[in-house]
């Protein structure tokens, strides 16, 4: 694949296509699911940048979904005036712009940590996000923010977002694909095998580090940006949610950490067992997460692509050892 | 002669009581092959872990080419032109041979480069190329110091720290691994090497410089240094 | 000056329950490396069952502290050695996701069993107080504080001078020497967590009596033992004490003067600040590589 750039585009255009011609054969429920399934794997996408290929797990990218949001619509609530087919644009810049502010701030001292307390020093950034929001009275956490609709005449509200979407998603999964397939991404990776080499071998890990962490930032953010807009209505709890926190690294650890389609295999998957199996029994959502990991920990540590890997490798191995 | 390539002046490192570098100045030409010698706790691997940037010296400084390199970054000095091959192998376990030494091709010394041909360059100096699409992971012990040098070489480095890169390895391996540090200088690089191995010493190195108890005490060509009875006093004299 | 004399007080006193509740993560992360993220629903689970048998035996909260510490002991014993221990063994991320995803399911089982309310262990000592020249302090407070030092000396202790102690600092500082001298490491590992879950559960009977508790709070204690450990350094009892101390004493200062909305704000600014000035914690190392 990386040796044939073209191919690989076109390929993940055309699956783009089919994805967006299945709102006109789909029931309208499934195109909620859909909606969430591509906003959800753009998220995880967005967050393997660095998580994934430099081996910073984040659990704390909420807060950039909630700081994209929040920005995004108070500052159109100052520009409610604006032609509607603007608002959106004005959001996006300025959510992202927000993103790229508050990441670039404390990367300095939180890239300073590694593993597990890098991970958690995130959860703190966004509940300290959280809270700023909800009791600093200008910014309406708790009041509430409301978002003009931005769907254009003709189209059906489910339909828009879930285009809407699936366009980011693109975008989102061909820039972290150039990343990895680039000089910036094989630092990344070396930095995931082994920090102190990768920098003696002459890899400017804290420059990298940052920028993608910053460039992960601000994908989430843009995308926390739509969400808000598809929500109509958000609070402080609405977009700062710990469940989002701990699905982004799910959505690796089952799709197969480290890799590009991991994230968009596992989002898939855990969007459509919670949202259509389970969708009866929300009293044990919390239970069957639970136990969904426990067991993904216990069966599957490298998630379906490490499965199907090591699966590969054996056929390998066993297909070579007759012939030496 | 020509001015030289690396240069350690009046170079001390302590550690709250222990003075692990004392006072240690040597100058390194370029194209040679020099070696550090000395017992167990000697502070050769200190040395390096000064000159690589890994620590940061008490006093005194290390320049590269002229270049006063103290202070800086691992990772800057390395875009100049330094690399280290360690002795415990730290290969990136998840990746093939291949992609381990092209990690070293991409990055490196600054300038303009092309991967694909280093690579293949530097697999085949260390005499890896047969092995280029295995897991990091499957290598043996010489194999895997094989990597760390191909890695090093990789990034184009003018000067090659290797700290022992025979320790552990059965005599074929080792004369295996001393040919692919002469083919390393023969390509221009000089090289500094830790080694605990004597023969080996003896054989491949222009100069030996023997550190003891954190200070040098003796600096010259092996014949030299191996007739020093400092030298044997403080290393030679005492079984392994 | 007396008001911050009483805020600071206060702060002590909470920093003394913070230090208990931190204790067995601290332990756990010391010895065993991992981030044991259901540690806040043990807490949890301390405060409930002494709800549970102080009601049902008719004795005083404190007074049921044997019975959950031994009930904790038992099960943290089991949930490390029968569970944990495989995650480790299995990926790098496994154990931190497993301990997350077993933290999930007893939160929902705990709001089935207890309902999301908030709930109240009450002391029938519960309104009298002592007064130290201008400082009021409340009885129950000062008798969880008392019992917060006591048990803290007590686990010290036993780190310290008994034989299980020194079995288990063997093993944290050189697990393989200690494996070759014939220790059962997964025994010890399984011992070591059923400590750490005992003094959790004590710590949830303390905060029990002093602070009203829900499912809900399990992310809270969690994050908090956290950052007590942050602050004070792993795996000892005395840089645990010193990290709740310090905890204590800057929420109750920043509830009385910045704003009692704003906990976790200047919890994480702390620690950013501390990170920036000494990364490895006050005492000891935080920071040794975690992966």
């Amino acid at each position: 694949m990386s040796q044939r750039p073209a191919l690989f585009v076109a390929i993940i255009l055309a699956a783009a296509v089919v994805l967006a011609a299945l709102p006109l054969v789909l029931p309208p429920f499934y195109v909620r699911v859909g909606q969430l399934m591509i906003y959800s794997a753009g998220l995880a996408v967005a967050w393997t940048i660095l998580g994934g290929f430099a081996g910073y797990a984040s659990f704390g990218n909420a807060a950039f979904i909630g700081v994209g949001a929040f920005t995004a619509g108070l500052v159109e609530e100052r520009f409610a005036s604006l032609p509607t087919p603007l608002l959106l644009p004005l959001g996006l810049v300025v959510g992202g712009f927000a993103c790229a502010v508050l990441s670039a701030a404390v990367a300095y001292p939180i890239l300073r940590l590694r593993g597990t307390f890098f991970a958690i020093a995130m959860l703190g950034v966004c509940h300290v996000c959280a809270e700023l929001n909800n009791n600093l009275d200008v910014l309406q956490g708790s009041l509430g923010l409301n978002f003009p609709s931005i769907t254009p005449a003709g189209w059906d509200p489910a339909t828009f977002f879930y285009e809407l979407y699936l366009v980011a998603g693109v975008i989102v999964f061909l820039i972290a694909w150039q990343i990895q397939r680039s000089r910036f991404g094989a630092g990344l990776l070396s930095i995931r095998e082994d920090e102190d080499t990768a920098r003696m071998l002459g890899v400017p890990t804290e420059r990298y580090k940052r920028i993608a962490f910053v460039v992960s930032a601000v994908l989430t953010g843009l995308l926390g940006v739509i969400y808000a807009h598809s929500l109509g209505y958000i609070t402080t709890d609405s977009v700062y949610r710990d469940d989002t926190n701990l699905n982004l690294i799910v959505y690796s650890l089952l799709g197969g950490l480290g890799t590009l389609f991991g994230p968009v295999i596992g989002a898939f998957m855990l969007v459509f067992i919670t949202q259509v199996v389970l969708a009866r029994l929300l009293d044990f959502h919390l239970f069957a997460t639970g136990l969904l990991l426990v067991v993904l920990v216990l069966a599957a540590p490298g998630g379906v692509l490490g499965f199907v890997k090591s699966w590969r490798l054996k056929r390998r191995y066993a297909a070579r050892v007759p012939a030496e | 002669m020509s001015a030289p390539i690396l240069r350690v002046e009046a170079l001390s490192k302590r550690f709250r009581g222990l003075l692990a570098i004392s006072d240690v100045s040597f100058a390194v030409e370029p194209g040679s092959i020099t070696s550090v010698i000395g017992p167990n706790g000697a502070g050769k691997s200190t040395l390096f872990n000064l000159v690589t940037g890994y620590l940061a010296p008490t006093a005194g400084t290390v320049s590269f080419k002229e270049r006063t390199i103290t202070g800086l970054a691992t990772n800057r000095i390395a875009e100049l032109g330094v690399s280290r091959a360690f002795q415990i192998a730290r290969p990136f376990r998840d990746l093939s041979v291949a992609e381990n030494v092209r990690i070293g091709a991409l990055f490196g010394k600054a300038g303009a480069r092309d991967v694909a041909a280093t690579t293949r360059e530097a697999l085949a100096l260390a005499g890896m190329t047969h092995l280029a699409d295995e897991p990091a992971s499957v290598l043996t012990v010489g194999q895997l110091r094989h990597l760390e040098v191909a890695r090093a070489i990789a990034t184009r480095a003018d000067l090659l720290l290797a700290d022992e890169p025979c320790a552990g390895l059965n005599p074929t391996e080792t004369a295996a691994m001393i040919d692919v540090l002469r083919r390393i200088r023969a390509s221009g690089v000089t090289v500094v090497l830790v080694e605990h191995d004597m023969p080996s010493v003896m054989e491949v190195s222009d100069r030996v410089l023997v550190l003891d108890a954190g200070r040098l005490i003796a600096d010259g060509a092996p014949a030299e240094v191996s007739k020093n009875p400092q030298v044997i006093a403080a290393y030679l004299g005492t079984p392994d | 000056m007396n008001l911050i004399a009483q805020t600071v007080a206060d702060g002590l006193v909470l920093g003394g329950i913070y230090a208990l509740a931190a204790v067995g993560f601290s332990l756990i992360f010391g010895v065993l490396h991992v981030i044991n993220l259901s540690h806040g629903i043990i807490v949890l689970m301390g405060a409930y069952l002494a709800l549970i048998f102080s009601e049902t035996l008719h004795i005083d909260p404190l007074l049921t502290m044997p019975l959950v510490m031994a009930s904790l002991f038992a099960v943290g014993y089991v949930y490390q050695r029968f569970l944990i221990q495989y995650a480790v063994d299995s990926s790098a991320f496994g154990s931190i996701l497993l301990t997350f995803g077993v933290a999930l399911m007893l939160h929902n089982i705990m709001i089935w069993v207890f309902s999301p309310d908030m709930k109240n262990i009450t002391p029938t000592y519960a309104f009298t107080s002592i007064k130290l020249g201008p400082i009021v302090l409340d009885a129950v407070r000062v008798s969880c504080l008392v019992a917060s030092l006591v048990l803290l000396s007590c686990l010290a202790g036993l780190l310290k001078f008994s034989p299980l102690g020194r079995v288990i600092r063997a093993t944290a500082q050189q697990t393989l020497a200690a494996r070759l001298c014939g220790v059962n490491v997964r025994h010890v590992y399984a011992l070591t967590f059923a400590v750490s879950a005992a003094f959790a559960g004590a710590a949830g009977i303390v905060i029990g009596i002093i602070l009203p508790f829900s499912p809900a709070d399990e992310a809270t204690w969690t994050l908090n033992a956290f950052v007590v450990v942050v602050l004070g350094g792993v795996g000892s009892p005395a840089g645990a004490l010193i990290g709740g101390l310090l905890l204590g004493v800057v929420s109750t200062l920043t509830a009385q003067y910045i704003g009692p909305s704003f906990p976790n704000v200047t919890m994480f600014l702390l620690l950013v600040l501390l990170l920036l000035v000494r990364p490895q914690g006050l005492l000891g190392n935080a920071f040794a590589p975690s992966r």
